[in-house]
């Protein structure tokens, strides 16, 4: 069997499964990326982390930047302790050293500083400045061959930090095991921090741009959800059981419920009643079924407000924590970000039955949609999986944009992300507006494909155990594959 | 002249002081970190020291420990200049004349250096 690298966490949210599980000890990684990328926040994370375990850190700087400036900047930090600085921590200036004996002389200087400190880390920021200092490529070839050496002596850990980027081909690229590359892009009006790994040594990592975020913790990474669930966490175990819907003549029209662990889209344009529907579905989770709103529109208080004008009384449930509402600010929200706080909510409390109130709050927080359908494709075989039976809503019109299709919806891509679709409209019945559902698909199961008018009142949800009798709704741009919406 | 030796890893403050100290009036000597200052002190013999604790080779304790327990640098005042280890070096007051935490205010370490070994000397004054 092949020997297994030994790994140290990173203590960056979501670094260590992008690496693998963590660095490799003894290994020596670049960390690039321009001014302001977060290098720093990461290579101190690091540190601070490591000191927390009990181990010792090297911190050295080739920059003409003081170090009094970057403790300021780093006490806003929830990782800085100032106790470690000084006594786990060292910060050294090797710019000095390095002006007067070379490179050389800061090979020497960090070799003896790593046994004196007997640090197991070293962190050396600015090696744009020693490549500047070398009169040629083979000097700055020896200097990190050098350095590395005596790295690997110790056996510690080197990060070497600098703001430019090395193409593949550079001396320094070659040399080392890992390259991780931090980037902001601008999107639009926004921009998007972003972290990959170019080069890693002995051992995959999750391949691609993983989003991140410099938050009071420090840096977060969110690994890129479709490769880190590129198969789900567990088997997934199909089951034939059934579940209520939370309408009661809903249910009669799938022949017995919703299929446990099955996803349903729920498409209507807004005001037909899907947020309605889906607080049915909340309210009336059985007891092995705790139940989990995730949305982007309405706070739970305005939802318990509007679950009581539809005679559903949330309380008691919330109370119980049998049911738990996660309200998505649409602010700047990352893809990814949103798709690990669900799953981790999910998996907190082995949550059964999951309202997902507007799959477009996921499209809008995707900076390249040209990844949703990989994304909801991983993000609902997980669900899946885990035994989640789901309820998504979406305007119609963003199936197509939820989907990253342009024009009409195609047939293979609604099946890769839903197992049933339901649509809400309203459609025209003798000069009046009435809503209607009409079930268009359901997984493996025979349904009624009639639609069936319903109202909502003070009682909750009605819907008509009949077909409609006149069906005048309007349609988009009948042909094949298209969907009456 | 009086001579101040300043230790200090990062070179912009040893600027920064050096500059002051000379505008001032006294003869500044810079070190980049304890051994250096070590040797420095083997040729000449400043009035005062201003050194920072955390630098690499020997830091500001170790240093101003080796030099105190020389007989002839006994009355020597060593100023410390740091920002976390402040707390440390406070436990040593038999060592370090005065500790100032980082950022300092250099009006207020000049008040201090003047306190400990008055104003600059010149040549002639010095001999």
């Amino acid at each position: 069997m092949p020997r297994s690298l030994k790994r140290l966490s990173s203590g960056v949210a979501g670094l260590d499964s992008i690496l693998g599980g963590g660095l490799v000890e003894g290994s020596t990684y670049i960390v690039q990326g321009h001014p302001g990328s977060g290098k720093t926040i990461l290579a101190n994370q690091l540190a601070f982390h490591r000191a927390a375990s009990g181990e010792n850190a090297l911190y050295a700087t080739l920059l003409a930047e003081s170090h009094e400036r970057l403790f300021q900047f780093l006490s806003t930090m929830e990782f800085y302790d100032s106790a470690q600085v000084g006594s786990r921590i060292t910060y050294v200036s090797a710019f000095q050293t390095m002006q007067e004996e070379g490179l050389d002389g800061v090979v020497h200087l960090l070799r003896r500083e790593i046994l004196r400190q007997k640090a197991s880390l070293l962190i050396l920021d600015g090696l744009l400045n020693a490549r500047q200092k070398a009169a040629t490529a083979l000097d700055v070839k020896t200097f990190i061959a050098a350095l590395q050496g005596h790295v690997a002596f110790a056996n510690c850990t080197a990060l070497l930090l600098t703001s430019s980027n090395f193409d593949d081909g550079s001396a320094e690229y070659t040399m080392v095991d890992g390259v991780l590359e931090l980037r902001e892009e601008a999107f639009g009006a926004r921009s998007a921090r972003r972290l990959r790994v170019r080069k890693s040594r002995g051992s995959a990592a999750l391949p691609g741009l993983h989003q991140c975020e410099i938050t009071d913790r420090g840096l977060v990474v969110y690994p890129r959800l479709e490769a880190l669930l590129a198969h789900p966490s567990v088997p997934d175990e199909p089951s034939d059981a059934r579940t209520t819907s939370g309408i009661g003549s809903l249910d009669g029209l799938l022949g017995g419920g919703l299929p446990v662990g099955s996803v349903t889209l729920l498409a209507g344009r807004s005001g037909t009643g899907k947020t309605s529907c889906g607080l049915h579905f909340l309210a009336r989770a059985p007891l092995d079924e705790p139940a989990l709103h995730f949305g982007f529109y309405e706070t739970s208080a305005r939802l318990e407000r509007k679950a009581r004008a539809l005679g559903v009384d949330l309380s008691p449930l919330l109370a119980s924590g049998h049911l738990q509402m996660l309200w998505q600010p649409p602010a700047a929200n990352l893809l990814d970000g949103l798709g690990q706080r669900l799953l981790e909510a999910v998996r907190h409390r082995g949550v059964k039955r999951l309202f997902l109130d507007g799959l477009s709050g996921f499209a809008r927080a995707a900076v390249d949609p040209s990844r949703l359908t990989e994304f909801f494709t991983a993000l609902i075989n997980e669900l899946r999986a885990l035994g989640v039976t789901v309820l998504a809503t979406c305007e119609p019109q963003d199936v197509q944009g939820v989907l990253g299709v342009q024009v009409t919806l195609a047939p293979s891509e609604i099946a890769s992300i839903a197992d049933n679709l339901f649509l809400l409209r309203f459609a025209e019945q003798d000069g009046r507006l009435v809503r209607q559902l009409l079930v268009i698909k359901v997984r493996d199961s025979g349904f009624d494909p009639l639609p069936r008018d319903f109202v909502i009142t003070e009682q909750g949800i009605e819907l008509s155990v009949r077909p409609s009798g006149v069906i005048k709704a309007p349609t988009i741009k009948a042909g094949p594959g298209d969907l009456p919406l | 002249m009086t001579t101040i030796l300043v230790v200090d890893d990062e070179f912009l403050i040893t600027d920064l002081l050096a500059a002051e100290l000379e505008d001032q009036g006294y003869r500044v000597l810079q070190a980049h970190h304890g051994r250096k200052a070590l040797e420095i002190l083997a040729q000449e013999r400043p009035a005062l020291i201003v050194t920072d604790f955390m630098m690499p080779l020997m830091n500001g304790l170790e240093m101003a420990q080796a030099i105190k327990a020389r007989p002839e640098y006994r009355d020597l005042p060593i100023v410390l200049l740091s920002g976390a280890q402040g707390a440390i070096a406070r436990r040593h007051p038999e060592i370090f004349a005065a500790v100032y935490d980082k950022p300092v205010e250099l009006w207020r370490l000049s008040e201090v250096i003047r306190t400990l070994i008055g104003p600059p000397l010149g040549p002639r004054e010095a001999d």
